[in-house]
């Protein structure tokens, strides 16, 4: 008997994205912290590109958003700019305290928080994030990119197989 | 050339109101007069101009001059009504960013012709846009080229949004193809809006927002912050304390100077080079959470002395072995070719256009400019310290690498003979109805903070000029300056400043 539809673009999901994920950056006003850590993802004691993510300057490449900062709204247009353009299935991940509400309140300037402009499915806290927590954020973010894959509905599955 | 004749002395007597700083309250007439002479004065620039707006909607402005030889900074304030303020920037080109950013916030226009550029207010900012005072009329003009200028160059947009671990930025790079004719920056992306944040907030609270305006400089600025408050309460904070601060701003010029050397190998390309910097740079951020339990410092300063003392042991123990291994990097950097190449002649600031532009810290030195303000308006601890500012010549991006480097092994030094006296330390400060200026040499240069207190003691205005708003301005000459399109990262690399510091 063959394995469960579902289960079969699970796996290939997982060999997807789980060797070759590709990520784009946004900062939404950080204060340059953040940044730095993230540049730090890539220096040898870290290295993401042993766990098969990359970072790529096209956010049509991408499968996956890292955003820093408060979300300021004069980032708006761009940010939202930066989803659209990322096919799906997405994952987009909130990072530090700025992005997920800890420092900002909402005002003219700023959003305040990133779950106000864009659907968040990873929250990492910390001000900042070391690049170890960024690393697990990132790996969550994975299983969610699973779970969507998973979701697809059947149709679209049996067409893909067709 | 034609040898400018210069003064030693400084024009007038102005009553001293703080160590190292004078005042003087002035009428709008007098400050052209006075910055005209000041012009003339040797070593004296003007260091920040802004404005500030009472309840009663009365505009004063104050312009802060920096005399580098009479280690004394100058405040000179000036009330300001109707719409128009004398205009500084026709004698001094370094007051133009800080006009613009005056007519944003509170809509009063220098007395000249000349136009004005956008800043940090967004252009699609409302009437109900968040501004420190009234909406200007008519907005500020984007800066940008024509789409097509003398029939060859165009302007290549790019940003903001940027590669991984670059902040938000908009550069207009006005091109025919290869060459970088000219260059436009918009900042206004990442404007949070800080200095209006801070009124009405408690010392404490503000000195939270303060470092997270510009995380790399966060001791930097906290510490102009800190010294500031402390200045309006006249207090003077521990011995102690004073050291356990001076280290954690030297350690932070150390990590930053290893960061600015790895991003210069990543935009050359030389990815053996970054890998090795970063390894390095890791160490040291490791240090600091070591040593002060937060990798970029935060929160090691307080208003009145520090939260912490410094685990000296583990700076001991840990800073030399990084900073031999920094060595050791820098070395082998200046040993190829290929990279070095790409350094030399990159990105030429003369000392002319520093000295034109004020700008400062290890941009202005590596132009041949002696300028450091832990040497030039000491504070304790540094007025005990044996201190020698690096000074490079060239202005290249060459050389801006080797200040760096000499700036690393000078602050190892420091660092590693306070540790005997650092200690924690804190007394109570609560200013109330006083305004001082508080200053540091932060990682990029010198950092200033003025503050004002109500009865009450919350603040009432504060202004922000982190280092990033003095050098910025000097990105589109050094972009200018012979360049193409792979150059303008390695500039921005050896420039080593955060946009959030100029959008604060």
């Amino acid at each position: 008997m063959s394995e469960p539809t579902a289960d079969q673009l699970r796996r290939r999901a997982l060999a997807l994205f789980g060797r070759s994920l590709h990520i784009r950056t946004v900062d939404t006003g950080s204060c340059a912290v953040c940044e730095s850590e993230i540049r730090l993802l890539s220096a040898p004691p870290y290295d993401l590109h042993r766990l098969g993510f990359f970072l790529t300057p096209a956010p049509r490449h991408a499968d996956l958003l890292l955003v820093t900062g408060p979300a300021v709204r004069a980032m708006d247009n761009a940010l939202l700019k930066a989803y659209e353009a990322t096919p799906d299935p997405k994952a987009v991940v909130a990072v530090g305290a700025c992005a997920l509400g800890g420092i900002y309140e909402e005002d003219g300037l700023v959003h305040g928080a990133l779950d106000r402009v864009l659907p968040i499915d990873v929250y990492i806290p910390g001000c900042p994030p070391s690049p170890l927590a960024l690393l697990q954020g990132l790996l969550v973010a994975v299983g969610r990119l699973e779970e969507r894959v998973a979701a697809l509905s059947f149709d679209l599955v049996a067409e893909a197989e067709r | 050339m034609t040898a400018r004749t210069q003064t030693q002395k400084l024009p007038a007597a102005f009553a001293q109101v703080a160590p190292g700083v004078s005042a003087a309250q002035i009428d709008s007439a007098q400050l052209g007069a006075i910055t005209h002479e000041l012009a003339d004065v040797h070593r004296a620039r003007l260091a920040d101009l802004f404005a500030s707006e009472s309840e009663q909607g009365a505009v004063v402005l104050r312009a802060v001059y920096a005399h580098d030889t009479e280690s004394r900074y100058l405040v000179l304030e000036c009330p300001v009504s109707g719409p128009l303020f004398p205009a500084l920037s026709d004698l001094d080109p370094a007051a133009f960013v800080e006009e613009c950013e005056i007519y944003e916030q509170f809509a009063i226009r220098p007395d000249s012709v000349k136009p004005l550029n956008r800043m940090l207010m967004p252009p699609h900012a409302e009437e109900s846009f968040p501004r420190l005072g009234r909406r200007p009329r008519p907005p500020l003009k984007d800066v940008h080229a024509r789409h097509v200028v003398a029939g060859e160059a165009f302007e290549f947009p790019f940003g903001p949004v940027r590669a991984a671990g670059w902040e938000s930025l908009y550069m207009g790079l006005v091109t025919t193809g290869e060459e970088v004719l000219d260059l436009y920056l918009a900042h206004w992306h990442k404007h949070r809006g800080i200095e209006r944040r801070l009124a009405g907030l408690e010392s404490e609270r503000a000195l939270f927002f303060t470092e997270r305006m510009d995380g790399l400089n966060a001791v930097g600025n906290g510490l102009a912050l800190c010294r500031a408050i402390e200045s309006a309460a006249g207090a003077t904070v521990p011995t102690a304390a004073a050291h356990t601060r001076s280290i954690a701003l030297e350690l932070e010029r150390i990590y930053n100077h290893a960061a600015a050397i790895a991003a210069t190998c990543q935009t050359t390309g030389l990815s053996v080079g970054q890998a090795r910097a970063e390894i390095v740079l890791e160490r040291l951020l490791r240090l600091n959470a070591a040593a002060f339990g937060h990798r970029y410092l935060f929160d090691v300063l307080a208003p009145g002395g520090v939260r912490r003392a410094p685990d000296t042991a583990a700076i001991r123990e840990q800073l030399p072995g990084a900073c031999a291994e920094f060595r050791r990097v820098v070395q082998a950097l200046l040993r190829t070719n290929s990279h070095v190449d790409r350094l030399e002649t990159t990105g030429v600031l003369t000392r002319e256009q520093a000295e034109r532009l004020s700008l400062v810290g290890p941009l202005a030195r590596a132009s041949g400019c002696t300028i450091d303000s832990r040497a030039d308006h000491p504070f304790a601890p540094y007025d005990q310290l044996e201190l020698a500012p690096a000074v490079g010549e060239g202005g290249d991006v060459l050389a801006r690498m080797k200040v760096m480097v000499a700036e690393v092994a000078a602050s190892e030094r420091l660092v590693l003979d306070q540790l005997g006296d650092a200690g924690p330390g804190r007394i109570d400060v609560s200013p109330r109805s006083a305004a001082a200026l508080g200053w540091a040499e932060s990682p990029r240069g010198e950092a200033l903070v003025w503050v004002a207190f109500d009865s009450r003691g919350s603040i009432e205005r504060a202004r922000l000029r982190p280092a990033a708003v003095r050098n910025w301005r000097a990105f589109d000459d050094a972009a200018r300056a012979q360049n193409v399109f792979t150059d303008i990262p390695i500039i921005e690399a050896s420039f080593w400043l955060t946009v959030a510091g100029f959008a604060r």
